[in-house]
């Protein structure tokens, strides 16, 4: 009764918060990439044990942006946060080289969940100011991307510290959410 | 084996017949026995004789009563043997005849079968050598071919990566361009925007100029109107002037006369001021000397006292009277002088008074005409001050009007200015977008160039597409052509293979008949061996016999009853024998007339032929298995190379078709190093304490979490948070109940169910 009505409510006023998931290996820079979205502002980070949840506002759009710890003790957890939500941003650190397989695995395991069926991806390559990061295409192709169907997905070259890259990202996310409504 | 024992027996007719009669009853014996061994049933006696070899002891007594038994068929068998002798020569001769026919037709037939499968086998040989080079040429050119199709596969695989690699660079440009385009137009639009707002401030500064050129152009009416009345005040205000001159003229004559009046007055005063002071001098005489007379008055009286008093003194007394007479004579002189002086005092008084009043008439009058003086004066200074105020005032408006006027000027600069400000603004903000605008066609110009560069490189690599497809339709016909000459070559392969198959075919069949034969002869020389097996046990059992005989013959003057006896039975044994091989011999030409291979094997039966034949067939054999294996690899190597032609085109279709679909899947089959850990029990993992270090403080993080954030957040941790404490459905859905009523503006409290408090004595969640 009073979900429908709520329901109703939100339907109305069309303030449904976009749920959005920041995923990835542990060290990638989720939760920096968090705090660059909602203070834009570097902020200093230990490793998350557990998460990290914050309200973004973007283009008069709400989102309830969870980052999710990625060390891979509680890498099991994610599959928890899954339900309803909208876009994921699987964030991966471009100078890993060694663990992009492992990135790829955990990714291709996450999109095969049914709650993320609908969802949005968006792959951040992250910290593209080191020197020796890899090019957008490599890291796409590395992440078996364009083997992707049925499935919207866009990679990004971005860099948490410098903050190049993110406001593209968003505007990408922004308007795909919007076009998918 | 049967050569030789046909040659035996060739040789055996050809000695019994040259020799004639004499050697007849021996190699009449040996024939009989031969027969008499085929007839009988030979295998008794052939067991017989070779037991009878092993224990002759345990045999005699048996053999002497076969001996008895024998000797008298022996007599019978004599006779018959005879009969059977000549009946057999007849047969001889018949075989004889139909051996050397059968013969001649052997070697007929061996002959042409010889040439025809020499024939044959040349033919054979040299089409499968033309074959076998045919082939080889083909397959050096089918791999040639193979090798350059590689190559340009290889070509072509390298080229599809590059285009794939360029096309998605120009996808990346192309997404570029298409955000730079996006920004720019954003830019664009907002500079718009701004110069939108930019013209509408500027209409509106217009209009306030306008407006204020319009006051201005009231406040000048008002300037004018004002200088005009300045004009006019001035106008006035020299007239007043002139009046006030005038007037001060007049009133300088009127102070004049003022002070002259004043002075004279002043003397007055002065004169006034001496003649009251003399005056006062005299009253104060007159004072002085009424005191003195006072004085006197009160001395005479006191005299008289001292006279009324003092008689005795008389001349004193009168000394004193001389003296009072002198004094009294001295004061009626002052008296007198006084009174002169008063009169004379008083006539001055009067003089002056007179004069005094004169003067006041005078000066009444002159104060009179000071005071009409004044009048005007005042009345004048009046008009002075009101032509003054006046003044004032017109320097007011003046200064009121200047100030306004600099105020309209100070305003009109500003308004200048604003409006130079703005127009530069304006102007700045035109060049500003005009630069903009510039730099953005610029932009434009440049992307649109890139955008053409990149088209021509698209339509480049469009026709470099195009032209590998036309390479790769070439090569895809070249390819089909290779195919149809492959199926060609299949075909023919096929045809060779129809034709081996043909071959093998009938060399099968040959060899079914060669075995066939050999069968034949097999059973032949079976037959041959029994016989010669009879023949031999016959022969032995003759020798026997004989030896027995000649042991016998001593004893056969005896024993001629008991031979006759027994050349009976042999007579009948060799009617028996008789009818028996009269049987057995239509059956044998039967069986040679049936069939003209059954003469084969006879043929064979001469020992170069047969060598000649088998080394043939080896041969041949060895030919065709060659043969066969060489087809069998040129098969081999033709399935592989179509397996080869196969999997090119299967990966050249699937780069073709960009996305490889079957690279998804193959990831997805591999579940994933994590999937056991999915399961979120900590049992496990290896590193146990840590893992468990970690998952308490992920517990309490999460638990904390839950506690502390919005119920819209909360309602997301719910999951982690059952998972995380082995909660059941039932209490993750009454807590999802739970939130759900307190996030809800409507709706009842969820009823606590039972499963709460199992939950409390529920030993599942220690709390310990």
């Amino acid at each position: 009764m009073g979900g429908f009505f709520s329901s109703i409510f939100s339907s109305l006023f069309g303030t449904r918060e976009m749920r959005i998931l920041i995923l990835g290996l542990d060290g990638a820079g989720k939760t920096t990439i968090l705090y660059r979205l909602q203070v834009g502002e570097v902020v200093t980070t230990i490793p998350t044990i557990g998460f990290n949840v914050e309200t973004v506002t973007y283009k008069n759009l709400k989102f309830q942006v969870w980052d999710l710890g990625g060390q891979t003790s509680i890498r099991p957890y994610w599959r928890c946060y899954y339900s309803n939500t909208d876009a994921v941003i699987y964030v991966v650190d471009s100078c890993d080289r060694d663990r992009i397989g492992i990135s790829k695995s955990e990714l291709v395991a996450m999109l095969e969940e049914e709650e993320l069926r609908k969802a949005i991806l968006v792959v951040f390559a992250n910290k593209q100011d080191m020197e020796q990061a890899m090019t957008p295409s490599e890291m796409a192709n590395s992440l078996g991307l364009p083997a992707l169907k049925d499935r919207k997905w866009q990679i990004f070259k971005t860099s948490a510290t410098k903050g190049t890259g993110l406001d593209e990202a968003m505007e990408w996310l922004v308007e795909t959410l919007k076009s998918r409504q | 084996m049967f050569a030789k024992l046909k040659k035996k027996i060739a040789e055996e007719t050809a000695v019994a017949q040259r020799p004639g009669g004499a050697t007849r009853i021996p190699r009449s014996v040996s024939k009989e026995s031969v027969a008499s061994m085929g007839a009988d049933s030979g295998d008794d006696f052939a067991s017989d004789g070779s037991s009878s070899r092993e224990d002759l002891s345990s045999q005699l007594l048996r053999r002497n009563e076969q001996i008895r038994k024998l000797e008298a068929r022996l007599s019978d068998y004599a006779e018959q043997v005879r009969n059977l002798q000549k009946i057999k020569e007849k047969l001889e001769i018949a075989l004889e005849k139909h051996q050397d026919s059968s013969m001649r037709k052997f070697q007929e037939q061996n002959e042409t079968f010889q040439a025809n499968r020499a024939k044959m086998a040349e033919g054979l040989a040299l089409a499968l050598a033309r074959k076998d080079q045919e082939w080889s040429e083909k397959m050096d050119q089918l791999e040639k071919d193979k090798r350059f199709l590689t190559a340009q596969l290889q070509e072509m695989k390298n080229q599809s990566l590059n285009l794939f690699q360029r096309r998605d660079e120009m996808d990346e440009l192309e997404g570029f361009q298409q955000q730079e385009l996006s920004k720019v137009k954003h830019m664009l639009l907002k500079k718009e925007e701004s110069l939108g707002k930019m013209e509408q401030e500027l209409e509106a500064r217009t209009r306030e100029l306008s407006r204020t050129q319009e006051e201005l152009m009231i406040s000048n009416q008002m300037s004018a109107d004002l200088s005009q009345k300045i004009e006019e005040l001035q106008r006035n205000y020299s007239t007043l002037e002139e009046q006030r001159d005038h007037v001060t003229a007049s009133k300088t004559g009127a102070e004049n006369k003022i002070t002259a009046l004043e002075q004279k007055e002043e003397e007055l005063q002065a004169f006034i001021q001496q003649l009251s002071i003399d005056l006062q001098k005299a009253t104060a005489e007159t004072q002085e000397k009424e005191k003195l007379i006072t004085h006197l008055q009160e001395k005479v009286a006191s005299l008289e006292k001292r006279l009324e008093q003092n008689l005795s003194g008389e001349e004193h007394v009168q000394e004193l009277l001389k003296e009072k007479t002198l004094a009294e004579q001295n004061l009626e002189d002052t008296r007198q002088q006084l009174l002169a002086a008063r009169s004379s005092q008083a006539n001055a008084i009067d003089s002056l008074e007179t004069r005094v009043k004169e003067l006041e008439q005078s000066l009444q009058a002159s104060e009179e005409k000071l005071k009409q003086s004044s009048d005007v004066v005042t009345a004048q200074e009046a008009q002075i001050q009101e032509l003054a105020s006046a003044n004032k005032e017109s320097s007011c408006a003046q200064q009121q009007v200047l100030a306004l006027e600099q105020q309209c000027t100070e305003q009109i600069h500003t308004l200048e200015a604003q409006l130079s400000a703005l127009e530069r603004a304006r102007a700045a903000d035109h060049a500003a977008a005009e630069r903009k605008v510039r730099e953005l066609e610029q932009e434009n110009a440049g992307l649109k160039e890139s955008k053409n560069e990149c088209e021509h490189s698209l339509q480049h690599h469009q026709l470099e597409l195009k032209k590998l497809k036309e390479e790769w339709s070439q090569r895809e016909i070249v390819s089909v052509a290779m195919a149809q000459a492959l199926e060609e070559v299949r075909k023919q392969r096929e045809e060779f293979q129809q034709q081996a198959a043909n071959l093998i075919a009938i060399e099968g069949e040959k060899e079914q008949s060669l075995q066939e034969k050999t069968e034949v002869i097999l059973q032949k020389e079976q037959e041959i061996l029994q016989l010669k097996k009879g023949h031999d046990s016959a022969l032995l059992q003759m020798r026997q016999l004989q030896s027995e005989l000649e042991a016998l013959r001593g004893l056969r003057a005896e024993e001629s009853e008991a031979a006759a006896a027994r050349e009976d039975l042999l007579r009948l044994r060799g009617q028996e024998q008789g009818a028996v091989l009269s049987v057995s011999e239509p059956h044998v030409t039967s069986r040679a007339g049936q069939d003209p291979t059954y003469q084969l094997p006879a043929a064979e039966g001469i020992p170069n032929g047969e060598m000649g034949t088998a080394m043939d067939l080896g041969q041949l054999q060895k030919e065709k298995q060659d043969l066969e294996q060489q087809l069998l690899e040129k098969n081999k190597t033709i399935k592989q190379m179509q397996q080869r032609m196969l999997e090119l085109k299967k990966t050249l279709q699937k780069e073709l078709k960009i996305r490889p679909d079957n690279e998804l899947f193959e990831v997805r089959e591999k579940p994933g190093p994590e999937m056991p850990n999915m399961a979120p029990s900590v049992t496990n993992n290896a590193d146990l304490t840590d893992a468990r270090e970690i998952n308490f403080e992920y517990l309490k993080h999460v638990v904390l979490k839950f506690m502390s954030c919005r119920e819209s957040e909360a309602f997301h941790l719910i999951k982690a948070v059952s998972v995380l404490l082995n909660f059941s459905q039932e209490e993750e859905n009454m807590l999802k109940e739970t939130l759900e009523y307190k996030m809800s503006w409507f709706g009842s409290k969820p009823a606590p169910k039972g499963s709460i408090r199992p939950s409390i004595s529920n030993p599942r969640i220690p709390w310990s």
